[in-house]
């Protein structure tokens, strides 16, 4: 796409982008951090994170070989075990979101213009360069972005995720499309999948993910950390570290469980307790698990791919073989997913079921980005089946523009306050 | 007491079944192959494969003892030998109400020598095999029809059907005649007898050579495939019209199940229901063998659970889950891994 702007131009759209980029991530941290008072020790980690490698002062990355991925089907396992760093580049930026109004329709998801901004200014978390860029073929508007790669000069490989998950046809071809990315994967990086690494790498993200379900855990037993922060820590899996991610999130799990010894609660007694689903909030743009706290209501639980449904899945290996492995691996980032590419999707609708039970929801709340077209048709059957189990919902349409907060805020006002009066 | 009982629980569901199972299987193979050096004498009606070819056996298999009651006349059948068959039925199934169908991953020695072979294929780091969906519910059927026959070809040597003539008295206990476990068993015992073609008639010729020929099978297709021979088991089969009311029982919480698949991918018989079911509280289908990889496996609390009567004595948990998978500092690796070094 470079060819249609100006090398002129282009510089100028990064310098202004970027600029615009780290005010945002300055302003919505802020927004965040300061107007909570009480937030735990153990969060400074992750909102230092945010503000140093968001807007790239963190070079860590620098030298190593980076996967860049997207969507919640890309094996981490798999990168890790060729001794590359995967980052997860799906972006929440407004800034690049109107860069990539340039060349994307006006009606696409923001997510995606806004990923695809931020790739073709090169305004990466860490200012990363990636080896490769995963696109997983899951809706048909990163799929066609996929397509872009070529014009962008960027190396976006497709993987093909099949369009249902239910069958053991579409299992097998899964198994051979990752059998497929560990070859792309080794010829990137120039080294080999082994038994040993990919164990190594298996078992490490193992850790973090029984951290995590720790994190839940607690979450669980009593509302002793904001929705908004729980969305930072896991929205920082998109690109920290690994191990320092486990060993902070155990830090801070530390704490909350001293906090729920000392009763220190979030909220007040009687706030409505949400349950956040549908379009992933991805930081920058929390302005609607932001909004809730700040009226008063407590998420206590997010069924979006980027938080639970990221990591809350294992990987069980009968024979510790690569044979083994991989395919256990490619199951784990199929079988359990809830993404609403596939068709049919019930698992959602149980799993937020089973969300709304165990974090004892009193309101869901569905987020759909204007023009992302699968959850907003999942948004009726959802629902209508959160309704069935005599749940309130509200639907909410909204987009990385932060000019709707007024609207936001009457609409989440009156609803929590309907939950506050039933309870 | 409570808090005790807890630890207890705690403990148990973060044990390693796998290895404890191992185990019984050993001990379980010694009693069956040699317990009659023992002295021990458990009866004609086992629900499992103890072989009275092999002059170790302590008992045996109820198949043995079906095809011989089976191997008698119309009117007698229902008259007082009905009797004897119905009272043999009725020990076998209480044998079987106790464990289910956990003596086919815990006791059956046949089985047990799959999981060796199994065992010797992983050290070699070799694939195993896997079943498409169709050929898994092809295969399945099978089991069903020798089970049948079992029944109606020793009819058959007894009573003609529809006109047709009698079968040839060579044709009597048919399933042992092509049993694996015939040839294998003995041959702990030192008794080699078993390893031949019997050249007596020409059914004996057949049947002999098929036999060897089965047991050929039995070796490659459980190098190849874990628990290969089981699937065609009419001794799994005819456990299956009883597994209803066996008092050990595999259960599933569906609503707790997020499909991850990592049950049915463990599985050594295959079974993906497991995984894809979720509306079934009983979860024991007709080639599961009770071996519990599937509990170990899930990373849900409570989802899958093993009761007696509706008392939980094992059940899958997220702690349980780590320490077995994935072992916190890594200070253990797991069995299977041990054996590799």
């Amino acid at each position: 796409m470079q060819h249609t702007v100006s090398k002129d131009r282009y510089e100028r759209m990064r310098k202004t982008g970027s600029i615009h980029y780290s005010m945002e991530i300055k302003r919505n941290l802020a927004e965040m951090v300061d107007k909570f008072p009480d937030n735990p020790q153990g969060m400074n980690y992750f909102y230092d994170r945010y503000e140093k490698f968001l807007s790239g002062d963190d070079t860590s990355y620098q030298g190593k070989k980076v996967v860049a991925s997207m969507c919640i089907h890309v094996p981490l396992e798999l990168i890790y075990a060729v001794g590359a760093v995967p980052v997860r580049i799906c972006s929440g930026a407004y800034s690049m979101d109107q860069i990539g109004t340039e060349f994307l329709p006006a009606k696409t998801c923001p997510m995606v213009k806004s990923t695809l901004g931020a790739i073709y200014l090169d305004i990466l978390p860490g200012n990363i360069d990636p080896v490769l860029i995963v696109n997983p073929a899951t809706c048909d508007q990163k799929k066609k972005m996929g397509e872009m790669g070529d014009e962008l000069g960027k190396p976006l490989y497709l993987l093909e995720v099949p369009p249902t998950k239910d069958t053991e046809e579409a299992r097998r071809y899964w198994h051979r499309v990752i059998k497929k990315f560990v070859k792309k994967l080794e010829s990137v990086t120039g080294n080999k999948i082994t038994r040993r690494s990919l164990k190594r790498a298996i078992k490490m993200v193992a850790k973090a993910q029984a951290e995590y379900r720790r994190f839940n855990q607690i979450r669980k037993t009593a509302p002793v950390i904001y929705g908004k922060d729980a969305i930072l820590v896991t929205n920082a899996y998109f690109f920290d570290d690994i191990e320092r991610w486990t060993q902070k999130l155990s830090e801070l799990n530390d704490e909350l469980e001293k906090r729920i010894e000392q009763k220190v609660y979030v909220g007040k007694a009687h706030s409505p307790r949400i349950l956040l689903t549908g379009s992933p909030s991805i930081f920058p743009n929390v302005k609607l698990p932001v909004l809730i706290e700040e009226l008063g209501g407590v998420v206590v639980y997010e069924e979006f791919c980027s938080t639970s449904r990221m990591i809350w899945d294992t990987v069980a290996v009968d024979e510790w073989f690569l044979y083994d492995m991989i395919p256990a691996v490619a199951d784990r980032y199929l079988k359990p997913s809830t993404c609403p590419n596939f068709s049919p999707n019930d698992d959602r609708k149980r799993k937020i079921a089973k969300g709304i039970e165990d974090f004892k929801v009193d309101g869901v709340i569905y987020q759909t980005f204007t023009g992302c077209q699968l959850y907003d048709m999942e948004s009726r059957t959802v629902g209508n089946f959160v309704e069935s189990l005599g749940v309130s919902t509200l639907f909410i349409e909204s987009d990385y523009n932060p000019d709707d907060f007024g609207q936001l805020t009457t609409r989440l006002e009156a609803f929590l306050d309907s939950l506050k009066n039933k309870k | 007491m409570k808090t005790k009982i807890s630890k207890i629980r705690r403990w148990v569901n973060n044990g390693n079944v796998s290895r404890f199972r191992f185990w019984i299987q050993i001990i379980a193979f010694i009693l069956f192959v040699y317990g009659s050096y023992f002295l021990i004498q458990v009866g004609q009606n086992l629900p499992t494969f103890a072989c009275p070819y092999n002059p170790g056996s302590p008992g045996t298999c109820f198949l043995m003892s079906v095809q011989h009651r089976m191997h008698t006349s119309f009117s007698a059948l229902f008259s007082w030998r009905g009797v004897g068959f119905l009272t043999s039925l009725l020990s076998f199934v209480l044998f079987f109400i106790i464990f289910n169908k956990a003596w086919c991953g815990f006791l059956c020695p046949l089985g047990t020598i799959q999981d060796w072979i199994t065992m010797l294929r992983k050290r070699l780091g070799i694939r195993g095999g896997q079943y498409d969906e169709k050929s898994f519910k092809k295969l399945s059927w099978i089991k069903y029809v020798l089970l049948a026959l079992l029944f109606l070809i020793p009819l058959a040597i007894s009573n003609s059907f529809f006109g047709l003539p009698k079968l040839s008295h060579d044709l009597h206990t048919p399933f042992c005649q092509i049993c694996p476990a015939r040839i294998i068993l003995p041959l702990f015992s030192g008794d080699t007898s078993q390893l031949s073609i019997n050249f007596s008639s020409t059914v004996t010729i057949v049947m002999s050579s098929l036999a060897i020929i089965i047991l050929a099978l039995f070796f490659v297709g459980s190098f190849v495939k874990k628990r290969f021979f089981c699937f065609f088991c009419p001794m799994s089969a005819l456990q299956y019209l009883f597994s209803k009311i066996g008092i050990l029982r595999l259960t599933k919480v569906g609503d707790k199940c997020t499909r991850c698949g990592n049950c049915s991918r463990v599985c050594d018989m295959g079974i993906l229901s497991i995984a894809e079911d979720i509306t079934s509280v009983n979860v024991v289908t007709d080639n599961c063998m009770m071996c519990f990889k599937c509990v170990e496996a899930c990373p849900e609390e409570d989802c899958l659970n093993v009761k007696v009567l509706n008392f939980k004595i094992f059940t899958s948990t997220e702690e349980g889950f780590f320490k077995r998978y994935n072992p916190a500092g890594d200070s253990k690796e797991l069995p299977s891994e041990q054996s590799k070094k």
